[in-house]
């Protein structure tokens, strides 16, 4: 390949989990409430996106599918040295499951014409791990989980990867183009730089792109293309323990000779 | 939701005009003035100076400003209410009460002061806050105002070109940023300041170092503090108390303010005592708190929050150089905080000289011709000044900060304090040791109810008090030494 690859990069917005409570009458998550916070994995995946712009010269494009009020983490995106940021956001796409966001993603991978798309490990909100795989089963691409570190070989047009596995670890080689999922943790992000943080936060506007620009078909997403139905939800309540508080193990193994558990 | 989405959708065919991000973000130079921190006195710096149309970029270290910022405190609002106003201002209570007392080891003499006015807005300008909130909102303002903040980013060290400062480091990645004016409003703890040289090390005599623990109570906690401090909905308490039972054997003295469903609870004291006395501000807290005469206001309490600060208190004679070529120092970092015993006040002192150094900046850009802003012309001795061919300020075009404040209330408060800093150090045995506990035993000697007649009471008592002083050519001495303190 001659000309530089192209990279893209999926990230969500999350509610911060150190801020989401349970309303005690509803039983219900309280959400709106918590602060939005890029999904954490996701600066894992950024910054392996990063590592092949430094090493190979790729141009790194982050996207995410959300509500327009998701664009702080594209601009943290920015800041942090992605080339460009995409906001995909269309009525269309309300009440998608991992199936259809997994279809509007490939979509979007395709769009900007990618030989790698990088994600995260799994989100901090829903945690189903399955949107890279489902965007690698939609686009027919190689697919590389759990990745620990990448070695791109531009010259035989291959993405090298790094598994943690069992014991060990295992390195395997895909062809491009690849979706990559990269492990919560297995890097360390950087952080942004003045100037690019400077204009993330105060110029950067993302691109915009509907389902229309992104060629897709309304039917084919959002809620009633989404084959999961969440039945409800229940909020079990902790089981009053009965305590006791023994001395020595004497007492204790009296206590259970007692009780009749030994 | 369904708007923000529609909306997503029709921009994408009115973006035609939409520029890719640069391969190379520079700022260098685009702003007017850099603000160091945004406290109090960096916010009310970049208010003032973004009223008037100048770029401000305000770099603040907190994950959010406030964030780590500690005070007792009750915030002094004067100057904030005239340039943004108090509307919104996340307030706890307004000061309705003040109370000073003097405890020995196990007694106390005071006096509550309620003045029916503190009732009525403005309520003399004295509120209870959380700093975490309060400052979040004032920068809120100098944003609204039209300056420019980034957070979670450290200024590391000043830029000098020739005798000029002519930017800062920050911890970022490609972190040194340009601009004409640096202000710092980087607090006590003034580390840039003092690794620039712009103002020497501070002498331990001249800081203090403060703890305090933010505290509830179970249940209804705002209920408890109403009842426990007789306090209505709205209004609130501020607890003053010197002597051994607060301090210790130290220089300086302990406070509670009720905020609105909490406590701050608090001691600051001279960190030479600290060292020369070997007191352990945790444990003098502690014994402070479990003094017999402030222990029922904190029965079943517990704590939620526990800091630590130090507080520059070297009064006027402390005050480093305020104006540098291209620099100002404001607020705690210039030294501007009142901590003598009866006031501890630094955020009026703090929000004001900030407006004045904004205003000084203001009037130095208005004052140079655009055709000499650059290094060359304005630079003493023909030099160039920056490399980068940038726009300086000299700190002669900076002078009239320091003129106004020496005019306002924050210098003249702190030298009219000077010499009282200066006298309770050299009395401090008597003051804070001897005489609260000699007024104690008058007073239980004054008020003894048993079988001798009350004159006989009232010589006894009246005998302690002037044995202490030195008889009554003592008490005279007293009082003419510090005359000044009610002039
Ligand atoms: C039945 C059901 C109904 C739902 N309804 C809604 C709804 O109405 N509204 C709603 O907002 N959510 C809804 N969700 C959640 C939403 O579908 C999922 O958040 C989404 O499909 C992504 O799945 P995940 O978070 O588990 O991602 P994971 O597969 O755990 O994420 C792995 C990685 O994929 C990437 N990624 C995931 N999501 C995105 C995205 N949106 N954009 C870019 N990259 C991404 C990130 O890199 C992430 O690290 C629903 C979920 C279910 C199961
Ligand atoms: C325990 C205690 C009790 C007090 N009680 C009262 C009281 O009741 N009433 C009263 O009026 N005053 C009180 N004071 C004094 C008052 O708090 C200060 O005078 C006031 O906060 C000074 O404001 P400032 O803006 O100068 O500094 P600060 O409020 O300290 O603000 C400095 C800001 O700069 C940021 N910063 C610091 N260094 C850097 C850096 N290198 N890079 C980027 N950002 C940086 C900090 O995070 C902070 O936001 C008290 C002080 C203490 C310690």
């Amino acid at each position: 390949m001659t000309d530089n690859w192209t990279v893209v990069v999926g990230i969500k917005q999350v509610p911060d989990e150190d801020d989401v409570t349970i309303d005690p009458d509803t039983g219900t998550l309280n959400r709106a409430e918590a602060a939005a916070i890029l999904n954490p994995p996701d600066r894992n995946a950024l910054e392996a996106a990063l590592q092949l712009k430094d090493e190979v010269g790729a141009e790194v494009i982050a996207f995410t599918m959300g509500p327009p009020t998701a664009t702080p983490v594209l601009e943290l995106a920015v800041a942090l040295g992605c080339d460009d940021a995409a906001l995909i956001s269309d009525m269309a796409f309300a009440g998608s499951d991992t199936w259809p966001t997994s279809l509007t993603l490939a979509y979007a991978a395709e769009y900007f014409d990618a030989d790698v798309g990088i994600f995260g490990e799994e989100t901090t909100d829903s945690s189903t791990g399955q949107v890279p795989p489902g965007i690698a089963a939609h686009l027919d691409w190689a697919q590389l989980t759990y990745v620990a570190d990448l070695d791109p070989r531009p010259e035989d047009n291959q993405l090298l990867a790094t598994r943690d596995v069992e014991g060990g670890h295992e390195v395997v080689a895909a062809d491009l183009p690849v979706i990559v999922a990269v492990g919560y943790g297995d890097n360390d992000p950087r952080p942004a730089g003045l100037h690019r943080k400077l204009y993330a936060e105060t110029e950067f506007e993302p691109m915009e792109l509907d389902a229309e620009a992104l060629g897709i078909d309304p039917d084919e997403v959002g809620l009633d293309a989404s084959p999961t139905q969440v039945g409800g939800m229940d909020t079990a309540d902790p089981v009053e323990r009965e305590q006791e508080v023994v001395d020595s193990v004497e007492d204790l193994a009296a206590a259970m000779a007692e009780e009749g558990a030994v | 939701m369904t708007d923000s989405t529609d909306n997503g959708t029709e921009s994408a065919d009115d973006q035609p005009t939409r520029t890719p991000p640069p391969a190379q973000p520079n700022y260098d130079n685009t702003f007017d003035a850099i603000v160091v921190g945004a406290g109090l006195a960096g916010s009310a710096a970049a208010i003032t100076m973004a009223n008037e149309d100048l770029d401000v970029l305000m770099i603040e270290r907190g994950a959010y400003p406030g964030a780590k910022n500690v005070f007792g405190g009750v915030m002094y609002t004067p100057t904030i209410r005239d340039l943004v106003g108090m509307d919104g201002a996340p307030i706890e209570r307004y000061v309705g009460q003040r109370r000073y007392a003097m405890l020995t080891e196990e007694d106390e003499i005071g006096a509550t002061v309620n003045i029916g006015d503190w009732h009525e807005e403005p309520h003399n300008d004295s509120f209870t806050v959380l700093r975490g909130d309060f400052d979040e909102w004032l920068a809120d303002q100098a944003v609204e105002a039209g300056a420019t903040l980034i957070t979670e980013t450290t200024v590391t060290d000043l830029i000098r070109e020739n005798g000029y400062i002519v930017g800062v480091e920050t911890d970022r990645p490609e972190g040194a940023l340009r601009a004409p004016i640096v202000v710092l409003a980087e607090g006590g703890n003034s580390l840039v300041s003092e690794g620039a040289g712009l103002k020497p090390a501070p002498d331990r005599k001249d800081v203090a170092v403060a703890v305090k623990e933010v505290i509830e109570f179970p249940g209804d906690s705002a209920q408890v503090i109403e009842d426990r401090f007789r306090l209505g909905d709205e209004d609130g308490a501020a607890y003053h108390y010197f002597g051994e039972g607060a301090a210790g054997k130290s220089f300086g003295g302990a406070f509670i303010y009720t905020n609105d469903d909490t406590v701050s609870v608090g001691l600051a004291y001279r960190i030479e005592d600290s060292i020369t006395q070997g007191i352990n501000p945790e444990k003098r807290l502690n014994e402070f708190k479990s003094h017999p005469a402030v222990a029922p206001l904190f029965k079943d309490a517990r704590t939620v929050e526990y800091t630590a600060k130090t507080i520059p208190e070297g009064g006027a004679e402390a005050m480093p150089k305020l104006v540098h070529n291209g620099a100002l120092l404001v607020g705690d970092t210039a030294g501007l905080v009142l901590n003598n015993g009866v006031h501890l006040e630094g955020t009026n002192m703090a929000v004001e000289s900030g407006y004045h150094a904004g205003k000084a900046v203001v009037e130095a850009f208005n004052s140079i011709p655009a055709t000499e802003r650059t290094a060359g012309a304005t630079a003493a001795g023909g030099q160039t000044a920056r490399a980068d061919g940038g726009m300086v300020i000299p700190s002669s075009h900076l002078q009239s900060y320091p003129d106004r404040l020496e005019e306002s209330f924050v210098v003249k408060n702190l030298e009219h304090y000077e010499w009282l800093i200066h006298r309770v150090t050299e009395d401090k045995e008597l003051l804070f040791e001897e005489l609260p506990a000699a007024l104690a035993d008058a007073a239980a000697e004054y008020f003894a109810i048993d079988r001798e007649p009350k004159q006989v009471h009232g010589a006894r008592a009246k005998e302690r008090v002037l044995g202490t002083l030195g008889g009554l050519r003592g008490l005279v001495k007293l009082g003419w030494r510090y005359r000044k303190i009610v002039r």
